[in-house]
């Protein structure tokens, strides 16, 4: 029944140690409870992917990680979310510095309105004032690591808004790995793009996955089988089942995800 | 319309159908010519007084009306260099005071104070004041700073003006800022940077164009005004002083005291006067567009 995907053979280390623990979180948009009582584990250095219908709750449980709900006064989030330990959810964390450390690339590339080098030096200058020398390596390390360096390296004074939609997308990749963060959070990145542009990213972030703890929320279960180690299934809030990509796509044991999985519903 | 219906085809509906298309179509005519009429009668208006204006306006116009001074009641020759360069001093100092207010509260309520009960008060307050009477701004500074200080000067001309392009530059900042889009701002934070690098190294730079047009259209605005200048910066026939205190020339008021006095030379310097007004406003507009083009 699944033939139509292509499950990659992942190699999934069982002992990896957990990155990112969440336990019983719930999730508030003002009155409405938006994530009920979830708890997952995010083990280090692999490929994590949340999928799930639209409103589900897979966005909103991604933009918990990095604080960035934390904008918007009227959302509140209660349980724990451990990083290496720490409950990154209690009011004394320090935000931007949490921020500083799980990097977040969103659905439509968000270039910054200056140069190409500025964008991707943009993150490395706000915590560290690297020698000129040292920024250009990290900028152009960054760029390389994107698969983007080849295409810009003529053009880094460039404006980033210049760029195609699937470079401005790397170059947002090549933003967040230049700040050298430990986790990284993708929302749909590559929903925006086309299918050429898509097929870059996910090779991306198949190396990516070699130094960081990757996140991503996808609507194309296709994409979760090819690039994820591990899958939560979501569904109105909850998490339906989590386990090895491998096994929520050939093996579920709930029926609800045996039925997202096979598009009978979703 | 040659519309061929096959005979079996009731006729009655045929019929109606084809009347109420004619009347539609005739009152979509009459709601055409009279919008066109309209439309050509407020151009004409328009192109009279420009056409009136660059007539007259070139006819006092010389080399004199930029190198010499305003002349006395009465006499010949002189012109408008000491209201010119007086003006421009005046919108400067106007424009150097609504900036940095006008941009910082217009921030303000664009990006820290969504939906505060402060920011929709001051919002209000400053849509009051965007359409205040200026003449009322002229007397406010004149009790506020000419009376206390003892005297006009260009300062309190400069405030006055001020006070009029400051809810200009509110109103175009708040604007610009909020078209940039969330998510921009979001990847800022979301690289741990704090709300003030996110508004002046993001934000404002995605709003950059659309900031400095709102900034050249206040100037626009003030260039021309003429009554908060009567009770501040006032007017007279001579050089300033470079400290600006005591009365400053200017072009506005100098327009409205020679067009309405009887001497001849007087009124041909008012159309002179006038007519460099009018084209360095249209000189501003047309940047202020090119900028919102470019920046698109």
């Amino acid at each position: 029944m699944l033939s139509t995907l292509e499950l990659s053979p992942q190699t999934l280390d069982a002992d990896a140690p957990v990155r990112i623990a969440v336990k019983n979180l719930d999730f508030y948009y003002g009155e409405h409870k938006a994530l009920k009582n979830i708890n997952l584990d995010f083990r280090d250095r692999h490929v994590t992917a949340l999928i799930g219908p639209s409103g589900c709750g897979k966005s909103t449980l991604l933009r918990i990680f990095n604080r960035i709900y934390s904008l918007y006064p009227e959302q509140k989030a209660t349980g724990e979310i451990l990083l290496d330990g720490r409950n990154i959810i209690s009011n004394n964390v320090d935000v931007n510095e949490l921020r500083s450390r799980i990097g977040m690339v969103f659905q439509k590339p968000t270039p910054f309105p200056m140069s190409i080098y500025d964008n991707v030096a943009f993150g490395i200058r706000l915590y560290e004032k690297p020698p000129k020398s040292e920024l250009d390596d990290r900028v152009e390390g960054a760029l390389r690591r994107a698969a983007l360096w080849d295409e810009v390296k003529d053009k880094l004074k460039s404006s980033g808004m210049g760029l195609s939609g699937g470079q401005q997308q790397r170059l947002c990749i090549a933003r967040t790995i230049a700040q050298k963060p430990e986790v990284i959070l993708f929302d749909e990145p590559t929903s925006a793009l086309d299918p050429i542009s898509t097929g870059k990213i996910e090779d991306l972030l198949e190396q990516l996955k070699a130094d960081f703890t990757i996140v991503i929320v996808t609507h194309n279960m296709q994409q979760a089988a090819r690039i994820s180690q591990y899958t939560a299934f979501m569904y109105l809030g909850e998490v339906i089942e989590f386990d090895a990509t491998n096994t929520i796509f050939m093996n579920p044991h709930k029926k609800q995800t045996q039925d997202y999985v096979t598009g009978r519903f979703g | 319309m040659s519309l061929t219906t096959p005979s079996t085809v009731r006729p009655l509906p045929q019929v109606t159908w084809g009347r109420v298309r004619q009347s539609r179509r005739t009152a979509d005519r009459i709601m055409k010519v009279t919008a066109a009429g309209f439309t050509f009668l407020a151009i004409f208006v328009l192109f009279w007084i420009l056409g009136m204006l660059v007539v007259k306006g070139l006819g006092g116009l010389s080399a004199a009306t930029f190198t010499q001074i305003t002349p006395g009641p009465g006499s010949e020759g002189g012109g408008l260099a000491n209201a010119i360069v007086g003006s421009m001093v005046l919108t400067f100092l106007g424009i150097a005071v609504a900036t940095p207010i006008g941009v910082l509260a217009g921030t303000y309520l664009a990006e820290y104070g969504k939906g505060s009960k402060l920011a929709d008060l001051i919002r209000f307050i400053n849509d009051i004041l965007l359409s205040a009477p200026s003449i009322l701004i002229g007397l406010f500074v004149y009790v506020i700073m000419v009376e206390p200080l003892g005297g006009y000067s260009g300062w309190a001309g400069g405030v006055a003006l001020g006070i009029i392009a400051i809810p200009v530059i509110v109103r175009t900042t708040e604007d610009m800022l909020r078209l940039v889009p969330g998510p921009l701002r979001e990847a800022g934070s979301a690289l741990g940077a704090p709300p003030s690098v996110v508004i002046t190294s993001i934000t404002w730079r995605a709003a950059k164009s659309g900031m400095v047009t709102g900034i050249l259209l206040a100037l626009a605005r003030i260039a021309g005004e003429t009554a908060p200048l009567i009770f501040t910066a006032l007017n007279n026939n001579f050089w300033f002083s470079p400290n600006l205190l005591g009365g400053v020339s200017n072009l506005p008021v100098t327009i409205y005291q020679f067009a309405s006095a009887p001497y001849e030379n007087w009124q041909q310097l008012a159309w002179a006067g006038s007519l460099i007004i009018t084209v360095s406003i249209l000189v501003l507009s047309i940047i202020a567009r090119r900028i919102v083009r470019g920046g698109k």
